[in-house]
């Protein structure tokens, strides 16, 4: 089953004011464009109904193969709470290939935290809610109330991810230039136009450390836990919100809330899933507790 | 007659710089190929006929070096008065090698580089080429090199001992150097690399005494950084004038706005203009800097001496291909079509067009398709000198784009071409490449996307798409008819340009392994050689002790070799170059070395056996 969609998902907004055909150009690249589904085939295997199997990617802190990311644990809880075996099915390839590669397939049948409403798939109602937080040495002393804020000044090198909400926000509020190459010095200068480079949260929170990079702007799951267990004391912070809108009335998105995600002929896992996380609940938020995430409201 | 000429330069100690005629004259010399160009026309073109139609086919190897170095080996080595200077891909090697006693080593130049700037470097390790500075009264003569990890180094000549070492570029912000140094009277003329990377492109000139930086001129940015001459373009204003630098980006967007130059560069004394070209605006994502993009992708004039620019014409407004303008400049002076003698430049763009100028004046005299196929531009205004452009091959971010010619590699790429004054035409080895664009856009966690695009290359229509091969053409052109006289397809792309001789031959290299010599006037293979490994250098002549020598780099490497350099698989690694050139494997292999031809072999070791043998009787 194909998926194409012009709804964007929930929350996930990626809008940068400057670029303003930029930003036309995604819409309609989003609406117009297959997001790399395939169809599914008729009569794959399903593997057994004893077992939970999850596609997984290693990708510290969210999966590794050890079994210790937070979202492998809270895997193996939700399993448990179903009555069923945890089965692993690790991909080669960086996570961000695991919906087209694996899951559409049907060489597995979940993947763990993706953004609650993603076209792609069906999700669960979600089991954490978080948003990029602002990571900085303490005697830094940085605040930011907002993206007015006189303390930005502050800040020349920021370690961020490619393609996520705060590079957007630093070409709103000019500070994309002087960050661009100190950006691409995170994925060693490799050309990230036609291959997926992900910079090592670890990475970027050791930049941060050793005061190569002012700060990190990082969706809090992904560096909680190393900034937790830094023994040079770091302050981490939401980012404010985007208050201003663009031309057409939209702002850039730091919060997502995450969620299970299945096949979209896959209602059966998916009420099966809800059920799991409503009984399994409290103990995915220690494990979220654990690592060190702030936790919001899971309703919005 | 010596002249002396008052350079303006940012300190403020006046430079009293001397007109290089010692070098003017050393390149007239047969014996001699002091500039990569053979002389400031860069013509790759020598008045030698001892080699010629009738004989070529009796070149053979007369002497061999290899350099000790894998990758791809570009440029061509130099020659000044008996001694043959050859340089390497990183880690920037370079032999100070005897003609008398050929492939003996008479010094060796070793430097130490950090090997981090390998990860950085775009296309391979290569590196096109030495620059030679005769010396004057009181200065022994001085070669100047280029490192991949930045740095430009003065050695003696005679010594190879460093005398002046200054970084240009940092590598540590993703920028390199691979291009050869262009020596100009007393100054050692640098450009810039890494323009994917945000690197904002400059070109600088160094006094060759103590490597102090001289001028700069960056390609974007307020007027003050450009450099504009106070006539800027007062020739030709419907090229556009002052202020462009910046107002043709949105917000700062010039700051990272790419516009290097790595390629080649041309000298007229009478003007006392260097001529060049820069390279691709940055990023590759064209919906991120809307704008003409000024002035990226530009052919430039600037005197010599201040960096002033008289002259700069966009070829490549707005870039969506990766067009990078940094290609060869041969200078020649032509009857126009209306019978007046004009001095020119011609230049092969990436883009497919065959652009020739006025060199005094920067005015468009023609601009013409290397091959019918090209189609992201349907003509050239010759009076706006503006790109008509076809959207159907443009590549935009929502739009999936096939068969547009020429692909991201160009019709022509880095290869220093020639021009033959007395048939009055340009050899140009081309390359038949196509390619179709794919945008993509993939969702992750927290709002993430992987934006990005996925480029597929191919041999264009007139070559064997299902086989991949005759992806390239070698051509005879008439810039003032815009006629070609003959074409020829070749299995692989002719990368590293070609040489013309007074002999009427056109010499060049192949990626499958040749080195070969056509007919100049009818393009017929009179002579080949199947070299150690590809080519992605050109051919130079010379000649010793009445003997006249061929001489090519073999190593094959360079953007088209980075599937074979690297061990990639995927075809759409190296923007899909890995794809384009995966046939390559099947003839050859990574070498790196120099292959030496004259007629019948002969060589100081054929005219007496004897000869540099180790004595027996001692």
């Amino acid at each position: 089953m194909t998926s194409t969609t012009s709804t964007t998902p929930a929350g996930a907004n990626p809008l940068y004011r400057w670029g303003k055909r930029s930003l036309a150009t995604l819409g309609t690249l989003m609406a117009g464009l297959s997001l790399a589904c395939l169809s599914t085939t008729a009569g794959a295997e399903t593997g057994n109904a004893n077992e939970l199997r999850i596609c997984a990617a290693d990708e510290a802190p969210f999966s590794q193969r050890d079994g210790e990311g937070f979202e492998n644990r809270i895997a193996v809880v939700v399993a448990e709470a179903m009555g069923r075996t945890p089965k692993f099915v690790y991909s080669e390839r960086p996570g961000i290939w695991l919906v087209r590669d694996y899951l559409d397939k049907e060489l597995c049948d979940v993947v763990m935290g993706l953004d609650k409403g993603d076209p792609r798939v069906l999700t669960t109602r979600p089991y954490y809610r978080t948003g990029y937080v602002v990571v900085t040495r303490k005697d830094l002393d940085f605040t930011l109330s907002d993206w007015n804020d006189d303390n930005l000044a502050k800040l020349t090198n920021i370690a961020v991810q490619l393609g996520s909400p705060p590079v957007e926000m630093l070409k709103a509020i000019g500070k994309f230039e002087t960050n661009m190459n100190y950006m691409y010095s995170l994925i060693d200068f490799k050309q990230p136009r036609n291959q997926y480079v992900r910079v090592d949260p670890a990475r970027m929170i050791n930049e941060v450390i050793q005061g190569k990079a002012d700060a990190a702007m990082v969706f809090a799951s992904e560096i909680a836990r190393y900034v937790k267990g830094s023994t040079v004391p770091l302050d981490m912070a939401l980012l404010p919100p985007d208050t201003v809108p663009d031309s057409q009335g939209r702002t850039i998105e730091f919060v997502y809330a995450e969620s299970i995600a299945v096949r979209k002929d896959d209602q059966a896992l998916l009420d099966a899933l809800n059920e799991a996380l409503d009984k399994a609940q409290p103990q995915i938020n220690e494990i979220l507790q654990e690592e060190g995430i702030p936790l919001l409201e899971l309703e919005s | 007659m010596k002249r002396l000429v008052l350079a303006v330069v940012m300190g403020t100690t006046a430079l009293y710089a001397h007109a290089n005629d010692k070098l003017i004259e050393l390149s007239k010399s047969n014996s001699n190929w002091v500039l990569p160009g053979k002389d400031y026309s860069a013509t790759n073109y020598s008045p030698m006929d001892q080699i010629n139609k009738e004989n070529v086919a009796d070149l053979r190897p007369a002497w061999t070096f290899s350099t000790g170095v894998l990758n791809g080996h570009e440029g061509t080595p130099l020659v000044v008065d008996g001694v043959m200077y050859i340089h390497t891909p990183f880690p920037n090697n370079t032999y100070a090698v005897s003609l008398d006693e050929p492939g003996r080593i008479l010094w060796s130049h070793k430097p130490k580089q950090s090997a981090a700037a390998r990860s950085v470097a775009c296309c391979d390790v290569v590196n096109r080429g030495l620059g030679y500075w005769p010396g004057d009264d009181t200065t022994g003569p001085r070669i100047l090199k280029t490192l991949l990890d930045g740095h430009v180094v003065a050695l003696d000549a005679e010594t190879g001992e460093e005398v002046w070492k200054v970084e240009n570029s940092d590598y540590r912000v993703g920028s390199t150097l691979t291009i050869a140094p262009f020596v100009v009277k007393d100054l050692v003329i640098i450009g810039s690399s890494g323009a994917e990377l945000g690197v904002r492109g400059y070109v600088t000139a160094y006094n060759v005494h103590t490597g102090e930086q001289v001028w700069r001129a960056y390609a974007t940015g307020p007027d003050e950084d450009i450099l504009l001459a106070d006539n800027f373009n007062a020739h030709v204003p419907q090229y556009g004038g002052r202020g462009l630098g910046v107002s043709t980006w949105e917000g700062d967007a010039w700051k990272i706005g790419g516009g290097t130059n790595w390629g080649w560069y041309a000298y007229d004394p009478e003007t006392n203009m260097i001529y060049f070209g820069t390279g691709n605006p940055a990023p590759w994502n064209e919906t991120m800097r809307p704008g003409d993009n000024k002035w990226t992708m530009a052919i430039w004039g600037r005197d010599v001496d201040t960096g002033q620019a008289r002259f700069a014409y966009q070829k490549t407004p707005h870039d969506e291909w990766d067009y990078a303008g940094v290609n060869v400049m041969m200078l020649s002076e032509q009857k126009d079509k209306d019978g007046k003698m004009r001095k020119l430049l011609t230049h092969p763009d990436r883009n497919g067009i065959i652009y020739t100028l006025d060199r005094e004046t920067g005015e468009l005299v023609s601009a013409d398709k290397m091959d019918d196929t090209v189609n992201w531009v349907k003509h050239v205004d010759l009076d706006t000198g503006l790109p008509l452009r076809d959207p159907e091959f443009g590549t935009r971010m929502d739009h999936k784009a096939t068969d547009i010619c020429p692909g991201a590699m160009g019709y022509h790429n880095q290869g220093h071409d020639s021009y033959d004054p007395e048939r009055q035409r340009f050899f140009l080895g081309l390359n038949h490449i196509c390619m179709d664009w794919e945008p993509f856009m993939l969702p992750y966690r927290a709002g993430q996307f992987f934006v990005g695009a996925t480029l597929s290359m191919y041999p264009g229509p007139k070559g064997d798409r299902q086989n991949f091969v005759g992806l390239g053409q070698v051509k005879s052109y008439d810039a003032i008819s815009g006629e070609f006289d003959w074409e020829v397809m070749e299995r692989f792309s002719v990368w590293g340009g070609t040489m013309a001789t007074a002999g009427g031959l056109v010499f060049y290299g192949t990626l499958d392994g040749f080195i070969k010599a056509r007919d100049a006037d009818t393009g017929d293979l009179l002579w080949k050689y199947r070299l150690p490994s590809g080519v992605i250098g050109h051919p130079m002549t010379y000649e010793h002790d009445g003997v006249q020598y061929v001489a090519i780099f073999y190593g094959v490497g360079g953007w088209p070799g980075v599937g074979l350099v690297f061990d990639l698989d995927d075809p759409t690694a190296g923007l899909g170059s890995v794809g384009a050139f995966k046939n390559i494997q099947h003839y050859t292999q990574m070498g790196g070395g120099i292959m030496v031809f004259s007629l019948d072999g002969k060589s100081p070791y054929t005219e007496d056996i004897e000869f540099a043998e180790y004595p027996s009787n001692s």
